[in-house]
């Protein structure tokens, strides 16, 4: 699992034509993992609605987007034998020059 | 999919139609409101797009703006005391007319109207019709214009207060008031398309993106019946022969290229066959404009096969006529460039004779290049000498003062 951890495009201000070119860098990277047959599936989330339930007592607050420094975007679930594949997979992750980061994550597959 | 990809400047344009749509519905006073939902709209369409794009993007836009128009009525009513005086029932069903084509280029004529308020500062103008109409970002506006994050940002909401205070409306002027605001909003629009094409410090990139936005800009002014005026055509023509030219006008190391040395074979056909025929509208009127005047100057330029092919003459009169419709110093000096490519040498001293230098400001240097080549063509090396070595000291552009560098090995060779 590839997990996207950055600011939000809204707090950073881009133009609507900064937004499409980012666009077109995330659609270009689904098309090719399309292709080589490793994207299993992925979501994208909002950044705003954000809900936290903690405690005993089920506290529910509500965060807003700015206020959290590590904002998870989306993640995508990828077809990967190990970690140097997926790595090689999360290379054309769009918005590492937006100091947006990848967490790689193995997902546990359960014995049956 | 690649087809969404080949959408040039999609979100761009859409946002500046969104805006200028939204704010046709809920009022100029609520225009940030807007500008923040269209916003929303393209982060949502760029985070969903990108793993499944639509068959039909501007669609989708539109389907989503309209959207945004139901969250902010509700957005707006939680909030009562701003809630704008809609009549819901009326509002809805105006609501899809509003999306035709005409009725979106009724809004974005509307938004220029606005931004070339004369109530606002002229500077604001351009910096405010850059953010609503063209989508341009802070740091777009102040790449495009040579200014500071910060200047833009001043800019910005000064012309958002000034709106507000004055409680201006969103609208296109009618009856004896549109003359004067038509010409404004020209002027406005001449001066973003200048930006981009006689800026010499600016990358190839932000020079045709502004050149663009002031292309599409006077096209909204001409499609619509009221604003369809000659000047405009004579405006829009002009744009067009400049843009011909916009390629050659910079070499590969982003150098600019002087019109002398250009390579003509890359100027845009299509785009002088468009101009020529906005010409033929242009000139149904009995007065005409400067920008009549400035695009018969850069047809000349374009009809001459080679540079020693230039018609000076026909150029010349064109400045003359230029001069009397809106006189400056630059038209002055570009007289005394004419004249002396005509070897007219005792016209060229005149004119530059009539010349206060200081009047010319940041483009001091052009004079004293102008005079080092007059004494030149008259063979007096040493005044030559002296002319080129002052512009050199004036001039702040490095491309400019290679240029004059050069100029001066020759003189001394």
């Amino acid at each position: 699992m590839l997990i996207f951890i950055g600011a939000d495009y809204g707090t950073m201000g881009l133009s609507p034509e900064e937004i499409q070119e980012r666009m077109g860098r995330w659609m270009g990277w689904t098309e090719k993992m399309a292709k080589a047959g490793v994207m299993k599936s992925g979501e994208a989330l909002h950044a705003d609605g954000i809900k936290r339930i903690s405690g005993n007592a089920q506290t529910v607050t509500d965060v807003a987007a700015a206020e959290l420094k590590e904002l998870i975007g989306g993640f995508f679930i990828v077809k990967a034998d190990n970690a140097d594949e997926a790595i090689k997979i999360a290379a054309d992750f769009p918005d590492y020059d937006l100091g947006g980061t990848v967490e790689v994550r193995k997902v546990m597959v359960f014995d049956r | 999919m690649t087809e969404n990809r080949n959408i040039d400047h999609l979100f761009r344009h859409q946002s500046g139609k969104m805006v200028s749509v939204l704010t046709r519905i809920f009022g100029l006073q609520h225009l940030e409101t807007v500008e923040d939902a269209v916003q929303d709209t393209f982060i949502k369409a760029a985070k969903t797009w990108g793993q499944h794009p639509p068959d039909n993007p501007q669609g989708w836009l539109t389907a989503a703006a309209k959207n945004r128009v139901l969250d902010l009525f509700r957005k707006l009513k939680a909030d009562k005391e701003r809630l704008p005086k809609v009549d819901f029932g009326t509002a809805a069903i105006a609501l899809d007319e509003l999306f035709l084509d005409h009725e979106i280029e009724d809004s974005q004529l509307r938004m220029i109207f606005t931004a070339c308020n004369p109530v606002l500062d002229e500077r604001d103008q351009i910096a405010f019709a850059l953010k609503t109409i063209s989508g341009f970002s802070t740091k777009e506006i102040a790449a495009a214009l040579l200014l500071k994050d910060e200047t833009v940002k001043k800019r910005l909401s000064r012309a958002r207060k000034t709106i507000s205070e004055r409680d201006l409306r969103f609208e296109i002027p009618t009856g004896a008031q549109l003359k004067d605001r038509l010409d404004r909003a020209l002027s406005a629009v001449y001066l973003i398309f200048n930006e981009g094409f006689h800026s010499a410090q600016q990358e190839q990139l932000i020079r045709k993106d502004l050149c663009a936005e002031a292309v599409r800009l006077v096209k909204i002014i001409l499609n619509h019946p009221s604003t369809n005026h000659p000047n405009a055509h004579a405006l829009f023509a002009l744009f067009c022969f400049h843009s011909a030219r916009l390629d050659s006008k910079v070499n590969e190391k982003n150098e600019v290229v002087s019109l002398k040395d250009q390579d003509r074979s890359i100027w845009n056909q299509d785009l002088i066959y468009l101009g020529n025929a906005a010409m033929y509208k242009a000139v149904e009127t009995e007065v005409y404009s400067a920008y009549h005047f400035e695009a018969a100057i850069a047809s000349e330029h374009l009809l001459a096969r080679t540079y020693a092919d230039t018609n000076w003459k026909s150029i010349l009169n064109w400045y003359e006529r230029l001069n009397a419709v809106r006189p400056s110093v630059m038209n002055t000096l570009s007289r005394a460039v004419v004249q002396l490519q005509l070897e007219d040498y005792e016209s060229t001293k005149n004119t530059l004779d009539q010349i206060n230098p200081k009047d010319l400001e940041q483009r001091e240097y052009l004079y004293y290049g102008l005079q080092a080549e007059y004494y030149a063509a008259i063979e007096q090396g040493q005044k030559a000498l002296e002319h080129i070595d002052h512009a050199i000291e004036l001039v702040t552009n490095q491309y400019e003062k290679d240029y004059l560098t050069k100029k001066r090995k020759k003189l001394t060779a």
